[in-house]
């Protein structure tokens, strides 16, 4: 590995990842991958594969976590805390001014036409979140139970959401023990 | 102090957000909105709107949700109580991630917990769905977001701007 890898370094490559990658978590690390591995050559292939699980075995948003696991292998706590910064700076620079536009001017009627627009186009978006995951997910019966059973607890019962991912997480090492994913 | 326990709402909800950024919506809805009432489901669609909108991850929403609810220092905590526990988390994993990764109980929880935060998400678009499909023209909107990202590999973001566009050209 690279030791001359200095902290600025990294903060520039994450935050031109925050500042151009858009939507799509498989663009990012397309994105990751040619600049970290190829370009930079930070970290091997293999390693970076290994970020990009983690990522997604650990809570919060995977491609900040896969940036965490980079920045950690490079400069240890320091190098961590930089990929967070310098990935999420350039949002939420973006986000405080529409956040600021949003309460400003938020009764005019062009605004509120704009948010109707798009209310209507995240239902579609979460909609085709819950498509795609569960044509990789649900293959076998007993993964479309469990997620029949989330469903019903929170669409009818109203239990708490946490609750229900912890439940599910502690039925799937009963259920699923000793299987291979 | 308001701030403090919506930080606190903040870091937890982050902790449970296991599979991807998506995950935090049904955690979200259920404290933001339906339990502290900070937001009416109306905001908290918008804020999915914005997060979706940024370049970066979703999880930047809970800055928008911040800053509508407590101003700045909102914003400001939100970003930290979004990610601190991804670097404590992360962090500590990275040290011991062969033996994490092949643990059986990592990977047995996950087999449960994958399938479920799909019922779950699909019960919040039907919450969300109610409040912001209401007439022929949002149902069509719906639907044709719906379609293109599921059927195509074009950006959501550009998706949730041309929403934004047909509305200001429809309403």
């Amino acid at each position: 590995m690279d030791t001359k890898v200095t902290t600025k370094d990294i903060f520039l490559v994450f935050l031109k990842v925050g500042t151009f990658a858009f939507g799509g978590v498989y663009s990012m690390l397309a994105f990751f991958e040619r600049e970290l591995v190829h370009k930079k050559r930070w970290l091997s292939h293999e390693d970076f594969a290994e970020g990009v699980v983690i990522g997604q075995l650990t809570p919060g948003a995977p491609i900040v976590n896969t940036g965490i696991f980079i920045g950690y292998s490079l400069k240890r706590l320091k190098g961590a805390l930089t990929t967070v910064i310098g990935q999420v700076l350039p949002s939420f620079i973006i986000v405080l001014v529409i956040a600021y536009a949003y309460i400003k001017f938020k009764e005019i009627a062009l605004f509120k036409a704009i948010f109707k627009g798009t209310g209507a186009a995240v239902v579609g978006l979460i909609a085709s979140v819950v498509y795609s995951m569960g044509r990789k997910i649900l293959r076998d019966y007993k993964g479309i139970l469990f997620a029949v059973i989330a469903f019903i607890c929170l669409s009818v019962f109203k239990l708490n959401p946490i609750m229900l991912i912890v439940l599910s997480g502690i039925a799937g090492l009963i259920v699923f023990r000793g299987e291979k994913t | 102090m308001e701030i403090l326990k919506f930080l606190w709402v903040i870091f937890y909800i982050n902790l449970f957000t296991i599979g991807g950024g998506f995950v935090m919506i049904p955690l979200l809805q259920r404290e933001i909105v339906d339990h502290y009432h900070w937001l009416t489901n109306k905001e908290f669609i918008d804020s999915i709107a914005v997060g979706q909108l940024t370049p970066g991850p979703l999880t930047i929403m809970n800055v928008f949700i911040g800053y509508k609810i407590f101003g700045l220092w909102g914003s400001i905590g939100a970003a930290m109580g979004t990610y601190l526990p991804s670097i404590i988390i992360v962090t500590v994993v990275s040290h011991y991630y062969v033996q994490f990764r092949d643990s059986w109980i990592v990977n047995s929880g996950f087999q449960g917990i994958r399938p479920a935060v799909i019922g779950l998400l699909a019960a919040v678009a039907i919450t969300l769905g109610r409040e912001s499909i209401i007439d022929i023209q949002t149902a069509l909107i719906a639907a044709g977001s719906f379609s293109i990202i599921a059927f195509t590999k074009i950006d959501p973001t550009f998706i949730i701007i041309g929403a934004g566009i047909l509305g200001a050209l429809i309403y």
